[in-house]
């Protein structure tokens, strides 16, 4: 599915130089389950930010279906990105002026796709995730996990094959959490390749594989078993 | 120690959001500028005459003459006659006197000059209390050869000598005088309708060979000023005028055996403090003003004002969950909610002050320009209470405009601002704000209509044919005087023979240079009573052609023919004969002839001498000429007759081709070689035609420059609330980018969003500039069409469309640039 070689990104301000990734090799076959894993501020979320192309690498190669999009303007990243990636966030980012079906829609109304079939897509994707019957409420009248619910049903309702999650569970109690992890297990199942960013080893437990960070760096395997 | 820190904090943050602050500060610096240029046309326009020390009991009578089939004649002055009349029937009134102006030429030495002089009877100068620089004004006239003179014409006569007891000679074309200086006051002021220059009294004797001046009760050629006892007595005069007009008007030449003087006529009196504002007529010494204009201009003012301290309160709304967290800082710290609105109000009257002082220097900037549209000295006065004013309508401002804000910001819950770490603002804030977006448009489209609309009918007047050549046409004054009349015929043979010269005439009028002359006119079988009353102009041989008038039917008046009408005195001896005449359309159709060439032949009988001689000139109808505009478009074209004045006229008018300088110097050359002592006067037709709408003109001009403002200033709140709703939209926008949205989806999403309240505001504004404009035209009787108003709201609509979309534009699109993971980061 995808491919990172070699690839580094620094951010520069005044007159500091902070390398956020370095030297980064990562592949990452269709139909994983990632967690990526490590200490805050070791790069875990610039990572996936690159992955999910929001943000553009230093230097370095991205094969995405095998192109190198490493280099691509923003236009034709976001061209790629709709059509292919979903996101969840931690703060679910779901806009607060727009009901739970509006919201899901929003990610079908940049596909130049017809207003009857956005209808019954939505539909499909709420009955998924079990947020129907609050298709008309606004996100501040949900909880929490309903709310990442509603981010879970937009992240997919484009039929995105991959799906980026950002911490998807760290606004969420225990129980909750567990809920939308078993629903990114199910997606996984049915053959969405995800990558996930957490903070909780046991929710990491439900990938198929763990890549860690420290520094900017993927840690060999071999240190995962030290911690 | 607290306030210290107010004002810190203040100040820190005007400092640290410099675009919010400078938008702020601008438009309300510019607010307030363009408030207090227009109260100091307003306060100057109700100032007239309020500074004398009878005002309360001082009158001027008007009079309304009510011709059928005409535009009433309404003037300012009054029958020579009157005044003795008003004496003698109504006891209230103390004290009256005519003003006529005459401009004789005055001799003082060897030099001459052409000076108004006011004519008036002796009560003047006990109605009006004039300032004496010399002399003892109580007894300043009492003959008819003492003269009063301003100080102006004392220092331009006699420069530094005193000029008490010297004298001059005054030439008035039918007699002469030496006068004496008895007495020199102040100059007048700016804000009088009575504008005096030189003063000396009436003495009917001297005018009996033009009783029109004083004898007549059908011509009205002097104003006349009257005193009562108290202020009401004004409303009992004017409640039983009608009887008055019937008991003392002479029986009238139109309307049968049966008609009062109160049919036709219309008597009325106005207090001298409303003469500026609300007087209507002809005959007026200086420029009126116009209640209207006042009443638009202050609405301008308050309009402008409203614009300036919504965008005040809108930006500071809007800011004002930026600052959530400072109010809750505060309160977690023990500030009161009366602490925080004092320290918000404080905030924005501090920065209404700053604003304050740019104004006084846009002011200062303005006025020389302003002054200049107005034909006015308006100056802030730094030493009077001008500066307390400004300084409380800034302090008013900015109480007004900081209230809302402060008791928005002032109650913030500190707990959920600082846990939620969102938008704090309430939807009730939201959309007010909205509601306000839309006020501010709306009144900037509806000034913006109206702009358009009075320039587009200042652009149809001077566009619009009216019937004459108004191009390459000089015209030499004065050409009536005694001395020049003389030389006529060699004056015109002169200028004729110069080579830029192809056509030349005299008249006694001229367009935008008119008097009302009226006659009777009778066809052959109808009887005296039934008689029509028409306008009549004095033209000389050429006038048609040199104006370039169409001539519709027959011919116009020739040297070779005997066209010369007879004179009245050689009727009284019995002589009868047909003379020439040249009628326009209108008098053809009204004497009731279906076409231009049907009225030639035809023979029409004209009234001649006083009233009561019943004398009649018999008349061929040898032309018929277009209809023409000499009066402004506001005044419907009359019916009128063009008598032939052979050898005698007031103006010259040449046409010319070439440079206009050339030939006025080559014009000159003539006059002054051929009339001595009599200064040349010339005017260029075209700009005696614009000066009709001199009025409409500076009206326009300031209309354009003040909803420019307006617009101006909405468009900078509108910049400042497009940034900030972009910034605080940063969230949504990242979300929608990240879902797929590219730039322009953005861009087109808030431009949306800013043109819903600019529809709205367009229906609000259309209906009432519509309503306000088409009553304007009104005024016009030739005008653009309503349907033009439509057209201009359609383009305000859109223009102002446009403005908002370029201004939201601008600062939309590098939000819509940014990386939307910085947005979505920042929770």
């Amino acid at each position: 599915m995808l491919k990172i070689q070699n690839l580094s990104k620094s951010y520069r301000t005044e007159n500091v130089e902070t390398t956020a990734l370095n030297n980064i090799e990562i592949e990452i076959k269709k139909g994983e389950f990632i967690a990526i894993m490590g200490p805050s501020g070791c790069g875990k979320s610039t990572l996936l930010n690159t992955i999910g192309m929001l943000d553009s690498p230093t230097s370095g190669h991205y094969w995405f279906n095998d192109e190198d999009v490493a280099n691509y303007s923003e236009a034709k990243l976001a061209n790629i990105r709709k059509h292919n990636i979903g996101f969840i966030f931690q703060s679910f980012n779901l806009i607060d002026e727009l009901s739970v079906r509006e919201n899901i829609e929003l990610a079908l109304l940049y596909h130049n796709i017809p207003s009857a079939e956005r209808k019954e897509r939505v539909e499909k994707v709420m009955q998924q995730v079990g947020i129907t019957h609050r298709a008309n409420h606004m996100p501040s009248q949900l909880s929490g996990g309903q709310q990442q619910r509603v981010a879970v049903a937009r992240a997919v309702v484009g039929d995105q094959t991959m799906i980026l999650a950002d911490e998807p569970t760290g606004n969420l109690d225990t129980q909750h959490g567990h809920e939308v992890m078993e629903m990114l297990q199910e997606l996984n199942a049915n053959g969405k390749t995800i990558v996930m960013v957490t903070h909780s080893p046991a929710h990491a437990e439900f990938a198929t594989r763990t890549i860690t960070l420290l520094d900017g760096q993927v840690v060999e395997p071999a240190l995962k078993a030290v911690s | 120690m607290l306030i210290y820190n107010y004002l810190l904090s203040g100040w820190r943050n005007i400092n640290h959001n410099k675009l919010f602050s400078s938008i702020n500060i601008l438009g309300l610096a510019i607010g307030l500028a363009a408030v207090t240029l227009i109260t100091l046309f307003v306060r100057s326009e109700l100032s007239y005459d309020t500074f004398w020390k009878n005002a309360d009991t001082l009158h001027r009578s008007h009079i309304v003459f009510k011709i059928p089939g005409r535009d009433p004649f309404k003037a300012v002055s009054a029958p020579g006659p009157l005044i003795h009349a008003l004496k003698k029937d109504y006891p209230q009134v103390t004290q009256a006197s005519r003003v006529a102006n005459i401009s004789p030429a005055i001799m003082v030495g060897a030099e001459t000059f052409i000076q108004q002089v006011s004519l008036v009877d002796k009560d003047f100068l006990t109605m009006f209390d004039l300032t004496s620089l010399s002399g003892d004004l109580t007894n300043a006239l009492n003959d008819p050869h003492s003269l009063i003179l301003t100080k102006e014409l004392a220092v331009k006569y006699f420069g530094q000598e005193d000029p008490i007891g010297k004298t001059l000679s005054l030439d008035y074309d039918y007699f002469k005088r030496d006068y004496k200086i008895t007495a020199v006051i102040e100059n007048s002021v700016s804000n009088t309708q009575l504008p005096i220059k030189a003063l000396a009294l009436i003495d009917e004797n001297d005018w009996t060979d033009r009783t029109s001046l004083f004898a007549q009760w059908f011509s009205v050629n002097a104003q006349l000023y009257f005193q009562t006892k108290n202020p009401s007595d004004l409303d009992h005069i004017n409640a039983t005028f009608d009887d008055f007009s019937n008991r003392n008007f002479p029986k009238l030449p139109i309307g049968g055996a049966d008609a009062k003087a109160s049919d036709f006529i219309e008597l009325s009196a106005m207090n001298i403090k409303d003469l500026h504002l609300h007087a209507v007529g002809s005959g007026e010494m200086t420029e009126r003003g116009n209640a209207t204009r006042v009443f638009i201009f202050s609405a301008i003012a308050v309009l402008i004002l409203i614009i300036a301290i919504i965008n005040f309160m809108n930006l500071s709304t809007a800011r004002a969950s930026q600052r959530a967290k400072e109010v809750s800082l505060r309160k977690v710290m023990g500030a009161s909610r009366s602490n925080l609105i004092f320290q918000f109000l404080g905030e924005s009257v501090l920065v209404t002050f700053i604003a304050l002082a740019i104004s006084i220097g846009l002011v200062e900037l303005a006025l020389p320009f302003y002054n200049e549209v107005l034909n006015k000295e308006l100056a802030i006065n730094y030493a009077s209470t001008d500066m307390l004013q400004i300084t409380g309508l800034a302090l008013i401002v900015g109480i007004l405009g900081g209230l809302y804000p402060a008791f928005v910001l002032s109650n913030f819950r500190p707990a959920t601002v600082l846990k939620a770490n969102k938008s704090a603002e309430s939807s009730a804030s939201v959309k007010l704000r909205a509601i306000l977006v839309v006020m501010q448009f709306a009144v900037s489209i509806g000034l913006f209509i109206s702009t358009a609309v009075v320039y587009s009918q200042m652009q149809y007047a001077e566009k619009m044919n009216p019937g004459f050549n108004k191009d390459n046409m000089l015209l030499v004054h004065r050409i009536g005087l005694d001395v020049v009349s003389e030389k006529l015929d060699m004056l015109v043979k002169e200028i004729s023979k110069t080579p830029q010269v192809t056509a030349v005439t005299w008249s006694n009028e001229t367009p935008g240079n008119t008097n009302e002359n009226n006659t009777m006119l009778r066809l052959p079988g109808m009887s005296k009573d039934d008689a029509l009353l028409m306008g009549q102009r004095g033209v000389g041989y050429d006038f048609f052609a040199t104006y370039e008038i169409k001539v519709l039917a027959g011919r116009t008046y020739q040297k070779e023919r005997n066209d010369t009408p007879l004179a009245t005195a050689q009727i009284r001896e019995g002589a009868s004969r047909k003379s020439s005449i040249v009628i326009n359309s209108s008098a053809a159709r009204r004497l009731g002839f279906n076409s231009a060439s049907d009225a030639i032949g035809q023979s029409i009988f004209t009234s001649r001498g006083n009233p009561n001689e019943n004398l009649e000139a018999e008349l061929e109808v040898v032309g018929v000429v277009d209809d023409v505009h000499f009066d402004s478009l506001r005044a419907t074209i009359r019916p009128e007759i063009y008598n032939l004045n052979a050898t005698w006229g007031q103006t010259l008018s040449v046409r010319f081709n070439g440079n206009p300088d050339t030939l006025k110097t080559n014009v000159e050359a003539i006059w002054g070689n051929a009339i001595a002592n009599i200064p040349f006067r010339y005017s260029f037709l075209r700009q005696d035609v614009a000066d009709m709408y001199k009025t409409e003109q500076g009206q326009a001009k300031m209309f354009a420059a003040f909803s420019g403002l307006a617009i101006f200033i909405a468009c900078l709140g509108l910049y400042g609330l497009a940034n900030f709703t972009a910034t605080r939209r940063t969230k949504e926008i990242g979300i929608r980018k990240v879902m797929g949205a590219s730039v322009f989806d953005i861009v087109k999403l808030l431009l949306w969003q800013f043109s819903k309240p600019v529809f709205i505001a367009n229906l609000i504004a259309w209906p009432i500039a519509y309503w306000a404009m088409s009553d304007w035209l009104e005024l016009f009787v030739y005008r653009i069409d309503n349907s033009y108003i439509l057209l201009l709201s359609a383009i305000a609509g859109i223009g102002a469309l446009l403005i908002a979309w370029i201004t939201v534009a601008t600062n939309s699109i590098s939000v819509a640039k940014a990386n939307p993971i910085k947005a979505l980061r920042h929770e």
